[in-house]
């Protein structure tokens, strides 16, 4: 746990996680996404107290954890829900258009937003083993289609294998794929609108000819764009105005303690980047 | 095949598991680690159970241990593993690695319409994501389907009816009415879908506190169920208990290491134990009694995942 009036990247990064939901927002993120699980606690108690938050694996509305524990579907995230959704209840919400953001990670992430929970190490599988067989995407491949809007993470940016040219496997569509374009396909939901990472976030273009191409937007303070570019296997789009991520407050600093006592959201980054820690000037400025 | 309509479905845990034979379709109850049916996983593993494809949503060490002990054939499911906080599932993953079984990785919504058309008695649904996504390559079985009013392209999928889904409640009664607690997870929907539903509970009780503290999944999809207490553990039986991580996080060491150390959890959980009074003897009172105390206070609570 970091001193008062300084705070580490894991805290920073959640916050930056948290800001990308809005109020009144229908959220929801999938298991085994501690830093999402957290970042939604933090944003329904600071800037989107009107969030319908829906837990990822009990689906309680508006739970009010005693702590985030390790798994996904323990009672303690039910805790303080007047009522919890049956699993097809969210399920259809989202597939009809109700659920306005949900959050979404990968072993592969490329630059249109497609990700790869299922299988790195060859693009043909399954006729070919895979050198790696991941978990699997969960809800995430109907989900994607018409879920307001997604947001991306991904805390092992600087290894090079996260942000690819192409996944190996999509499991969860983005903007794009060799199949098509969101519209081509149907699909009703937005898709990807951030991409955070531990080096700084992207969000993605609107319109044009690179309409659904990530674009970095904001750097973490202690990080310079020829490492993200360095780090990133698709060709790096940089946005005119690219800022510094904006420091958490003393607000969301407290609430992101308070809610993870147990740290579950460490458990999502490798040692290094835990020693990377920032604490306010006295101009109010970050710095590392 | 019907309704149950035995007014006494109670047996002892081994003929409950004689009802899956060798290479049947198999839906797992519960999820992650949560109220999986892990006593009827480890007496199908004592019996040498072989060939099965077993169908779920998001499963951990239920899926990992029946890989393990090389029961498993077809695996189709949206997700095997621990989370972020114990990683891939080492079993599986060799497996899948090795090509020793065959991986249908799907997805929870799919899988729910897959259930739904069964319930419904439609030969398919469709459902409105998948395309785009290389889930399709391993689902030749999908189809596509033109809506005839909005004249939409959208995935067809064929009903799944398992021959069998094993569910753990909290409580039922002799005629298998079975409470739950949520997260229900597709356990009402396995339950309607399958032709048989096996049951384990911590607590075979009167039909009227059945029905006090709610029937979740109603007597006549059941056929048979077993008494088992402790019937989830290492994952959850709440309000009874806590998931045990410490037993998972041990798991998952060993089935990582693979060979010797897997086939020692094997022996001493499992296969070396005649049934599951020997497993709870071997897992120790002390640790299944912590677990219960989860309610106690926060700081026990949270003690018990440190």
């Amino acid at each position: 746990m970091s001193r008062a009036g300084s705070f580490s990247l894991d805290e920073w990064f959640v916050v930056a996680l948290a800001r990308t939901i809005r109020d009144e927002e229908v959220t929801f993120h999938g298991f085994g996404s501690p830093c999402a699980q957290v970042a939604m606690h933090v944003a329904k108690r600071t800037h989107a107290r009107r969030m319908l938050l829906v837990e990822g694996a009990t689906y309680a509305c508006n739970p009010d954890p005693p702590f985030i524990p390790p798994t996904g579907n323990d009672a303690s995230l039910q805790r303080g829900a007047a009522y919890r959704m049956r699993f097809e209840e969210f399920f259809d919400a989202a597939i009809r258009g109700d659920v306005d953001r949900m959050f979404l990670s990968g072993g592969q992430i490329d630059g249109y937003g497609n990700t790869n929970v299922t299988a790195i190490g060859t693009d043909d599988y399954p006729t070919t083993s895979p050198k790696v067989k991941l978990g699997g995407g969960g809800g995430g491949c109907n989900l994607a289609a018409t879920i307001g809007h997604l947001t991306l993470w991904t805390t092992r940016h600087r290894s090079g294998r996260a942000l690819v040219q192409h996944c190996d496997f999509i499991t969860d569509m983005g903007h794009r794929t060799p199949a098509g374009s969101r519209s081509e396909l149907g699909y009703s939901g937005g898709g990807p609108q951030w991409l955070v990472t531990e080096l700084g976030i992207f969000d993605f273009d609107t319109e044009g000819d690179s309409q659904g191409a990530a674009r970095l937007r904001q750097l973490f303070p202690d990080v310079d764009v020829e490492t993200v570019r360095a780090a990133t296997g698709f060709e790096l789009r940089v946005a005119p105005d690219l800022s510094s991520v904006r420091p958490p407050s003393a607000a969301e600093l407290a609430v992101l303690r308070g809610i993870d006592p147990l740290g579950v959201r460490r458990s999502e980054f490798s040692a290094a980047e835990l020693r990377r820690t920032f604490s306010y000037s006295a101009s109010g400025r970050c710095q590392c | 095949m019907g309704f149950h309509l035995d007014p006494d479905k109670r047996v002892p845990l081994d003929r409950a598991a004689t009802l899956v034979a060798d290479g049947a379709l198999v839906a797992l109850g519960g999820g992650l680690s949560a109220r999986l049916p892990m006593a009827l996983v480890r007496e199908l593993i004592r019996q040498g159970r072989r060939r099965l494809h077993v169908v779920g949503s998001a499963h951990g060490i239920d899926v990992d241990l029946l890989v393990a002990a090389g029961a498993i054939a077809v695996c189709e499911e949206s997700y095997v593993g621990f989370e972020q906080d114990l990683g891939l599932a080492p079993a599986f993953r060799r497996a899948a690695e090795r090509g020793t079984i065959e991986v249908r990785e799907s997805c929870c919504d799919t899988i729910l319409m897959q259930l739904r058309a069964a319930e419904f008695g439609l030969p398919f649904l469709p459902v409105r994501g998948v395309r785009g996504s290389d889930i399709l390559r391993l689902h030749p079985e999908y189809g596509e389907v033109r809506c005839p009013f909005t004249a939409e392209t959208l995935v067809a999928v064929p009903p799944l009816r398992p021959d069998i889904v094993l569910i753990h409640a909290l409580l039922a009664d002799r005629q298998g009415n079975l409470h739950l607690e949520q997260p229900y997870v597709l356990d009402e929907r396995f339950a309607a879908a399958s032709r048989n539903v096996v049951a384990t509970a911590e607590r075979i009780v009167g039909t009227e506190e059945v029905a006090a503290a709610g029937i979740t999944i109603p007597g006549h999809l059941v056929a048979a169920v077993s008494e088992v207490p402790f019937g989830a553990h290492p994952s959850s039986c709440y309000p009874a208990y806590a998931y045990d991580r410490p037993h998972l996080a041990d798991y998952v060491r060993a089935a990582a290491a693979g060979d010797g150390e897997l086939a020692c959890y094997l022996d001493r959980f499992v296969t070396g134990v005649p049934n599951e009074e020997g497993y709870r003897k071997v897992v120790g009172e002390e640790q299944l009694s912590a677990l219960g105390r989860w309610s106690d206070s926060t700081k026990v609570w949270k003690g018990l995942f440190t």
